[in-house]
């Protein structure tokens, strides 16, 4: 009787997804499991992977592979984002772990993404905790007072940006991710040069220290606003709203929104960061054509700290913007 | 107040006496020689060893490039410093600049690397660039590549000096895909004292070339003017 009691109070243990870009969480957490997004240990992971293109797909893979990162299961964000993810995505399943392939629309059919959304609950066996849109949406209003924060100076680039690139899985714990939020202090940064971080977010764990040391103040990063910007609460809400995620979308459909934000922002100058092997790299050209700022364009491969070669780089574009 | 670039292979201090321009250039693993009896209040440094030796001041050898040359040539529009581990191209008209530091087939240290498995002194590459009577082509952009492009090409019947040609062309080519399109450029840098390699840039690029008497100087110059 003692022990049926027992069995009867034990909860299930959360299953933990594997996420390997945006894949609106508050659905991943609504079905009753915990996101994780494989990325967000690659920057301090020193892996050297073996059969590589882009280092961040690679060694997700390697670490899936071998088990380094264990999920019950995968979701591989491969339509209209990125194909090296697709590949690899594919030898993660072939080693053994359940994989759902995620695609968004490119044109923005909203009609599509909703039909995405159900097949990605149905993998993750439906919705049991709906509570959890309603929590997600509020943690994501103090992700935008964050942001707003240290576009004015009061907050840290590096401490922010860290928490913004959190919001892909949101620590896999809601009440430990709000903690973090609400113990950061604020500060008073005299915001001298203010710079738009564009592109797939730096391979290096300390980049937002060192271009604060050299004088630049990152106020915008691309990528993670996209994890803050959207949500929902339904699963209709989050397909129109999904769909205006910029990385899926065509160029000029994230240009117009990168204009907005770099004005809105009064950005001095921008740091187009890229990856080695990445196709975003072919949209470097089209960037400095479009954005009317001073830019700065930095490739990075392996993980670690910054190199010396793009310290040289951030320092030469901080004289630059002195100059101007 | 001293100018000092204490670059991959080579120091150089500048300064300025009544007017004149003056210099001490040696090798960098003598840079200190050049600064005995200079207090570090005195200088002002650039170069890859900017931050690690004495200085008050200091400044990349990106913008040093930039007032340096403009000494000698006030509208230089696009500057090109082949330097022993890098080839830096500064673009004065967009604020924009590229470098390569990831190849070393467009960089002093290929040169140095050709001039060594010749068993030749590194000067030694321009006389001989023009005692070459044809120019083989070397296509490879990969700097272990091209030399054994270049061991085939003697193989199969050129003389030395012909393939050290064809290497200057190879080498300039590959520099060229980093230059905007501009009337002129100024070349500097200490590599640009190899002939050789000038008249293979001036035929690829087939703009005007400008290069300052003492090319390799101008970086210490640059620093020194930007904060004079
Ligand atoms: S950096 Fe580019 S290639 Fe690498 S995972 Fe991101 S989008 Fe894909």
């Amino acid at each position: 009787m003692q022990n049926h009691k027992f069995i009867l109070n034990i909860r299930m243990p959360v299953k933990k997804i594997g996420i390997t870009a945006l894949v609106p969480p508050e659905l991943i957490f609504a079905c009753d499991a915990s996101p994780f997004d494989v990325n967000n240990v690659i920057p301090s992971s020193r892996k050297y992977p073996g059969n590589k293109l882009c280092a961040w797909t690679a060694i997700w893979k390697e670490m899936l592979v071998k088990r380094d990162i264990n999920v019950d299961s995968l979701i591989v964000v491969a339509g209209g984002d990125c194909h090296n993810a697709l590949v690899d995505g594919q030898k993660a399943a072939m080693s053994g772990i359940p994989t759902h392939f995620f695609f968004y629309p490119f044109d923005g059919d909203s009609g599509y993404m909703e039909s995405q959304l159900h097949r990605l609950s149905e993998f993750l066996g439906g919705i049991k905790c709906p509570e959890k849109f309603k929590e997600i949406r509020e943690l994501k209003k103090q992700g935008q007072i964050i942001d707003k924060k240290r576009c004015c100076g009061k907050l840290s680039s590096g401490e922010v940006f860290r928490i913004l690139i959190s919001f892909s899985d949101l620590a896999g714990d809601l009440t430990g991710f709000s903690r973090i939020i609400s113990s950061l202090e604020e500060t008073d940064i005299d915001l001298r040069n203010r710079i738009a971080l564009i592109g797939v977010p730096p391979i290096y764990h300390d980049f937002h220290e060192v271009a604060h040391s050299l004088g630049l103040h990152i106020v915008f990063d691309e990528l993670p606003y996209e994890f803050i910007r959207h949500g929902g609460t339904t699963i209709q809400e989050m397909a129109y709203d999904y769909c205006g995620y910029t990385f899926a979308r065509p160029l000029e459909f994230r240009i117009d929104f990168l204009k907005k934000e770099l004005k809105k922002r009064k950005v001095d100058g921008v740091i187009h960061y890229t990856q080695f092997a990445c196709h975003h790299v072919l949209e470097d050209e089209i960037m400095r054509e479009k954005l009317d700022y001073p830019m700065l364009t930095i490739q990075g491969d392996l993980p670690g700290n910054t190199p010396q070669q793009i310290k040289l780089r951030l320092e030469a574009f901080r004289e630059v913007l002195d100059r101007l | 107040m001293i100018g000092l670039d204490v670059g991959s292979t080579a120091a150089k201090i500048v300064w300025i006496e009544n007017g004149d321009i003056k210099y001490r250039i040696t090798s960098t693993h003598n840079w200190k020689e050049l600064v005995t009896g200079i207090d570090g209040d005195n200088i002002v440094s650039t170069g890859y060893f900017r931050n690690i030796v004495p200085h008050r001041a200091s400044l990349t050898e990106l913008t040093a490039a930039i007032y340096g040359a403009r000494h000698y040539f006030p509208d230089a529009e696009v500057i090109v410093d082949i330097g022993g581990q890098d080839t830096k191209v500064v673009d004065v008209r967009n604020n924009n600049f590229v470098i390569n530091d990831k190849c070393s087939a467009g960089t002093g240290a290929f040169l140095e690397f050709v001039a060594n498995y010749f068993r030749i002194e590194l000067h030694e590459l321009g006389s001989m660039h023009a005692m070459a009577g044809r120019i083989p082509d070397i296509n490879n952009t990969c700097g272990v590549f091209a030399l054994s492009e270049m061991i085939s090409q003697l193989v199969g019947g050129y003389s030395k000096e012909e393939v050290i040609a064809g290497m200057h062309y190879a080498f300039a080519r590959r520099i060229s895909y980093m230059i905007p399109e501009a009337q002129s450029i100024v070349l500097i840098g200490g590599t640009v004292k190899n002939e050789g390699l000038v008249t293979a840039l001036k035929d690829v690029l087939k703009k005007e070339v400008l290069i300052p008497d003492e090319p390799q100087i101008i970086n210490a110059l640059g620093v020194l003017k930007y904060y004079s």
